[in-house]
């Protein structure tokens, strides 16, 4: 089976319409995208449109919609969008804990039909607890996955039902619950599930209950059992990398060497203190910044493990991109400053080299 | 002000049928039916329709029997630019911070156009399927929480902490605001004849949402929300024909088969909804509410089947009464939808219109008489 590549959406307002905007000035948009007087808060259908053509023509499958208090509701973003475009697939990332079961499968089914199927979803057990109880939710990090675990749960029996639902948890409690609507998709009755994390509770719930695994890129030897063990249960597993590709390595690693703060104690990740993948994230060492000499993970302590960054010319990145693929890692979620460009890039030089391999 | 007239919008595969048999309430509740699925073509022919005949917005209804309207708002809203669309929501089925995301979302992707008509929910079984076990009194105590709540947020002024009997929140920040352009929130309906119901509308509410009754029934009720700064809207369907006899004649073809009035009736009398209890009471009692009221339809169409029927000048007069005693607003229906909707633009509401002119001369001069 071929690797399957997905990319970000880039935040409302980042796509730069007209003019240059460099890596640097991209990434400042994003770091900052977090402050209510940053255009991320609106929705950007004309910027996303622009971005979701790029995608299409760069041979991406889909784009993942992040979920965050600080930007608009994603499932809303792919329906719209979704209306726009008519190829690009939508992974929408969403929290349990915000919505009964059966309402999410309601809308998620409507999505589907509204977008012919382009649609699967992202369950994030949610990563900071101060956000969660922004949201009503008062539940521990622990407590979190068992309640996903009955989320997702609830959600596969809609999806596998014939007739109606009932279940009887200790979160969730549905009694004959039904659905007129139906998941709508030309190939499936259910959308996949990516499950996020890199707690114990995390593997299990994506293997319980979702169809891949989703956790930041790491060295592939370190890697490689862990997706080993995946992959026997039957569960996909997806990388999520940001990209620097440049025709030679010294070109690429000036750009990630321009995207360090000014302020070295700059830092996003401490609003995260519940999640044991932004833990791992500050604990780095500044001697294991280049776990492999093309993956970097300066950017890691100030703004968290989804920083993690794969650089170098086209054919490296081809190279290391077909090492993951060796170990059985099967799809990835890229993410560049800017994010057109470097889709640009990834579709002309990096994607044809992969699939010639 | 002028009156403001909204239409509901047709199920999926509703603008496609011919006869209003066809499109009865029972017909969606049926497995297989078409209303399961969203219905892009026909919704977009309908939505044109009711931008022409001069219909400011569309109520989208929310069952488990149908799409999510939130969703079908942002995809119709995608191919309109005037159209508004009233979301009808349950309450209970998300936390206030997530809808309220939602909401801000949707209104900033569709240029504003979003109206919420708030629902306590009318079936118990209907709720359990959503994890709802609370009753009817105890969701209505519920939904004045919830409301508070989505009000902190859209008020603006920071950070929302609530902590009530059923919604707890804590430093709440929604950063995606409620986008329009005349508007910092939007306009909330709230329906219901329950008192319950009425108390919450009077709290939470921008406007009152009943079925239709005679002005006499409705003045001293719309006189009571009106004084507290709320509107009253009222829900109805409309058979408009150019002579009294066609329109009777048309009351007559709508009857419809015994099966489907059994089903019908089985639904509005199992029901713990004050407002379907009274409709199916206003049925059975009276047939013939006044002149051209006409109640004879709602076990066979349901509570919101109460019909005003006549001529152009019937109708527009009978929506001029609704104004005298308060009435600001109505969504209406008809069968099928879009055929009356176009009559109703063509041959009522310039009618309409033109009596507002004389009837707001007329109030200018009393006022500056006195």
């Amino acid at each position: 089976m071929s690797l399957k590549f997905h990319w970000m959406l880039p935040k409302g307002g980042e796509v730069a319409l007209d003019g240059q905007q460099s890596p640097r000035e991209a990434a400042r948009y994003r770091i900052e995208s977090m402050q209510s007087t940053s255009p991320a808060v609106r929705p950007d259908l004309h910027g996303w449109t622009h971005f979701a053509r790029h995608a299409e023509e760069a041979g991406i499958d889909s784009v993942l919609i992040s979920f965050s208090r600080y930007e608009p509701d994603p499932f809303l973003v792919a329906c719209a969008l979704g209306q726009a475009v008519q190829k690009l697939k939508f992974i929408i990332a969403y929290r349990s804990g915000l919505m009964q079961p059966t309402t999410f499968v309601q809308q998620m089914n409507t999505v589907s039909a509204l977008v012919r199927g382009r649609v699967s979803f992202n369950i994030v057990a949610g990563s900071s607890s101060e956000e969660q109880r922004g949201y009503g939710d008062y539940l521990s990090h622990d407590e979190r996955y068992a309640r996903a675990e009955e989320f997702l749960a609830v959600c596969n029996a809609f999806w596998k039902a014939n007739g109606e639902v009932n279940f009887d948890g200790k979160y969730y409690r549905v009694e004959q619950a039904k659905l007129a609507t139906p998941f709508v998709a030309p190939d499936k009755q259910a959308p996949e599930i990516f499950v996020s994390g890199h707690s114990e509770q995390s593997e299990h719930l994506a293997s319980s209950q979702g169809t891949c695994w989703l956790r930041v890129a790491e060295s592939p030897a370190k890697l490689e059992p862990i997706v080993a063990r995946t992959r026997a249960r039957g569960t996909g597993v997806c990388l999520r990398c940001c990209l620097i590709c440049r025709p030679t390595r010294e070109e690429a690693i000036a750009v990630a060497q321009s995207l360090l703060p000014e302020d070295a104690a700059e830092s996003t990740t401490t609003m995260k203190d519940d999640s044991q993948m932004y833990r791992e994230g500050s604990e780095l060492k500044r001697d294991a910044f280049w776990p492999e000499p093309w993956l970097w993970t300066g950017l890691v302590p100030h703004y968290g493990p989804v920083w993690t960054t794969m650089i170098g010319t086209p054919g490296e990145l081809a190279s290391a991109f077909l090492e993951y693929k060796r170990i059985g890692v099967t799809e990835f979620i890229i993410s560049g400053w800017p994010e057109v460009d470097t889709v640009d890039v990834f579709g002309r030089e990096i994607l044809p080299r992969i699939n010639q391999a | 002000m002028s009156l403001r007239f909204h239409w509901m919008m047709p199920k999926g595969g509703e603008v496609g049928m011919k006869t209003a048999q066809e499109t009865s309430r029972v017909a969606t509740t049926q497995a297989h039916s078409p209303a399961a699925l969203p219905d892009m073509e026909g919704w977009l022919q309908f939505a044109r329709g009711a931008e022409e005949a001069g219909i400011e917005s569309v109520l989208l209804s929310f069952s488990r029997y149908e799409p999510d309207t939130i969703f079908v708002a942002c995809a119709l809203g995608q191919v309109t630019t005037k159209l508004g669309f009233i979301v009808a929501y349950r309450l209970g089925l998300m936390q206030p911070a997530t809808f309220v995301q939602q909401v801000n979302t949707l209104s900033g992707l569709i240029g504003g156009r979003v109206s919420l008509n708030v629902v306590a929910g009318s079936s118990a079984v209907e709720q359990r399927g959503y994890g709802d076990y609370l009753d009817h009194d105890e969701r209505y105590a519920r939904a004045e929480e919830f409301l508070t709540v989505c009000h902190e947020f859209w008020a603006g002024n920071g950070a929302v902490s609530f902590a009530g009997k059923y919604c707890q929140i804590d430093k709440g920040k929604i950063f995606t605001p409620f986008l329009a352009a005349d508007r910092s929130e939007p306009e909330i309906y709230v329906s219901g004849h329950s008192e319950q119901a009425q108390h919450l509308a009077l709290t939470q509410a921008s406007c009152y949402l009943r079925l239709i009754d005679t002005p006499e029934k409705l003045a001293p009720i719309v006189q009571g929300f009106r004084e507290n700064g709320v509107e009253v809207c009222l829900r109805l369907c409309v058979i408009c024909r150019p002579t009294m006899d066609e329109a009777l004649a048309a009351v007559q073809a709508l009857l419809p088969p015994e099966e489907i009035e059994k089903q019908e009736r089985k639904i509005l009398s199992s029901s713990d909804s004050q407002t379907l209890k009274d409709a199916l009471r206003a049925a059975d009692d009276v047939g013939w509410m006044n002149r051209n009221l006409y109640a004879g339809l709602v076990p066979h169409y349901g509570s919101s089947a109460i019909t005003l029927v006549g001529t152009p000048a019937d109708l527009a007069r009978a929506f001029m009464e609704y104004k005298e005693i308060g009435v600001t607003q109505f969504i209406i229906a008809g069968w099928p939808k879009l055929d009356e909707m176009m009559i109703f633009g063509r041959e009522v509401l310039p009618l309409v219109r033109e009596l507002e002119g004389t009837f707001h001369a007329k109030t200018q001069r009393r006022k500056e008489e006195f």
